[in-house]
């Protein structure tokens, strides 16, 4: 067991079965999008308080659910590379935090024009949105702490202690916003939907969304994932050889 | 199937029921996030290669150039 | 060193002489209280005068500039011990990174985070937070702040070794905050309504117990990447 967690340490391994299993996921995660997608705008019954607008989760909810995903995957990354020094590991880190950015970014976007027609604004101090935006703004400070530090080897180290303490921020945040949002109370969308969510017709494209929606985060992981190896890596043997072959 | 469907012309189905706005906003921006974020990886993929490639190049022909 | 110095001893020492240091400097003790004052003077002049409006948000203004004020003064944590190497001295000491660093956050709270402390009953009168806050307020103020400075200090060992900061300290830094900035402008705004303290004392108590153990702990780890 321990061996095969090694060798998946080794970029050389990875990117040779990431290459194989790329147009898979690939396939896989299109199938799922364009069911998924065709489901949800043409097929899901109007919600009987939110009308159209319930379309909007089956984009909102599977970013929403992702966002809260990316600390927890940088900090365990973050662990292996400051315990076994592993290079994927921090590879995978750094591709990470940008991407996070991204898929937080479009989650707040979608919640806000989601929540616009309940709450008739655009923004509201919602406990959802103000701890995903309170999130986005710490991938925002691993980004940039990358990107301020020139040495990869204590960039990888500085980012990895940050992202554990930022993980565990994450949660202390995510909880004591929600406290606090219970004493200011305004109504989330998600609530209200998750009331009238009981039928398959409901949940069922829901599920295939969120399935394509990470495979669609793992494709995106890998394919950047992929080009960091290359760039790290480009005076190891095997690169060179690929390069020579290409 | 059809019978299933949620809409009965096509223009009812852009109109979303009056909220057409705030429907196709959220999925064209999916749609745009979604190819972006296939497409630059790919191009960077081609730059690197091409650029070590004539990095690789550029060794193998120095040490050949220190005859002259 | 001829003689074995105790772990306590050593702890005792950084203490003691960074706390010396802020004394000669002078600088390092009036610039974050007078930023902290000047802070929350600009929210009458920037919000309104009207006593009624000033009130209701007295605690947020207090909490805030203290936040500010702490962050501010963050920048010379480990800044000048980097630059005359006696941070690598410490980090080669025998001792545990963990206390040594621990040292140095309580001075710097005893020097930039208690005198804001100290002062805050003043503002709040200035602002005219009701009289039946101030308590709340001084208590929180008084377990928060240091927790402020903990959680700082990571993000300060994490960028010692860059030359030009800029704003990436705060960037760092004060996203981590909400949680103790929540906790302590809730306990005076519910005090105010009639709910008991003492939950919110707890909670803060338990943010300050969490990070005096991990904080320390992530900000040594910090320390040793930046200074390889």
């Amino acid at each position: 067991m321990w061996q095969w967690f090694f060798k998946l340490g080794s970029p050389k391994w990875f990117y040779e079965l990431s290459g194989k299993w790329l147009p898979w996921l690939v396939a896989a995660m299109s199938l799922l999008l364009v069911i998924g997608i065709t489901w949800a705008l043409l097929f899901v019954p109007p919600d009987y308080q939110q009308g159209n607008t319930i379309r909007i989760m089956y984009i909102h909810v599977p970013f929403a659910s992702i966002s809260l995903a990316f600390f927890p995957l940088m900090a365990v990354a973050g662990t292996i590379t400051l315990v076994w020094r592993m290079k994927l590991a921090d590879m995978v880190a750094k591709t990470a935090a940008p991407l996070g950015a991204w898929f937080t970014a479009l989650a707040l976007i979608s919640g806000s024009i989601w929540g616009s027609d309940i709450w008739g604004t655009w923004w509201i101090w919602d406990g959802r949105l103000t701890s995903m935006l309170l999130q986005f703004f710490l991938l925002v400070g691993v980004i940039s702490l990358r990107s301020a530090l020139e040495d990869t080897d204590a960039a990888a180290k500085a980012c990895a202690v940050l992202s554990i303490v930022g993980c565990i921020n994450v949660f202390v945040i995510k909880y004591s916003v929600d406290w606090w949002n219970t004493l200011h109370q305004p109504s989330s969308p998600i609530g209200m939907a998750g009331d009238s969510a009981n039928g398959p017709e409901i949940w069922v494209p829901l599920v295939i969304m969120i399935v394509a929606v990470y495979l669609f985060f793992a494709v995106s992981l890998i394919l950047s994932t992929r080009n960091e190896i290359l760039q790290r890596e480009r005076r190891s043997k095997w690169v060179q050889e690929l390069l020579a072959s290409a | 199937m059809l019978a299933a469907l949620q809409f009965s012309s096509i223009g009812e189905f852009f109109q979303m029921g009056g909220y057409a706005f705030n429907v196709w906003t959220v999925y064209v921006l999916f749609l745009l996030f979604f190819f972006v974020n296939l497409y630059f990886p790919l191009i960077r993929k081609k730059q690197i290669i091409r650029e070590l490639k004539r990095r690789l190049i550029l060794r193998n022909e120095v040490p050949a150039n220190k005859h002259d | 060193m001829t003689e074995h110095t105790t772990t306590a001893a050593a702890f005792r020492a950084t203490l003691a002489r960074d706390l010396l240091i802020a004394y000669k400097r002078k600088n390092d003790i009036v610039n974050p209280f007078m930023f902290f004052l000047i802070v929350a003077t600009l929210f009458p002049i920037g919000i309104s005068p009207d006593p009624q409006r000033l009130g209701e948000i007295a605690a947020g203004v207090l909490w805030i500039s203290a936040l500010l004020a702490a962050m501010l003064s963050m920048d010379n944590l480990y800044r000048a011990d980097y630059e005359d190497g006696s941070l690598e001295q410490l980090l080669l000491s025998p001792h545990p990174l963990y206390f040594m660093v621990l040292a140095k956050n309580i001075s710097h709270w005893l020097v930039s985070g208690l005198p804001v402390v100290l002062a805050s009953p003043l503002i709040a009168y200035m602002l005219n937070l009701p009289a039946d806050a101030y308590f709340a307020l001084f208590m929180t103020l008084l377990l928060g702040t240091p927790v402020l400075s903990l959680l700082g200090s990571i993000g300060v060992a994490l960028t010692v070794g860059l030359g030009s900061r800029g704003l990436i300290l705060a960037v760092i830094t004060l996203p981590m905050s909400v949680p103790v900035l929540i906790a302590g402008t809730m306990a005076v705004q519910q005090t105010h309504n009639g709910a008991p303290l003492t939950g919110y004392l707890a909670i803060l108590g338990a943010m300050l117990l969490v990070s005096i153990t991990l904080a320390p702990l992530a900000s040594a780890a910090a320390l040793r990447i930046s200074i390889n």
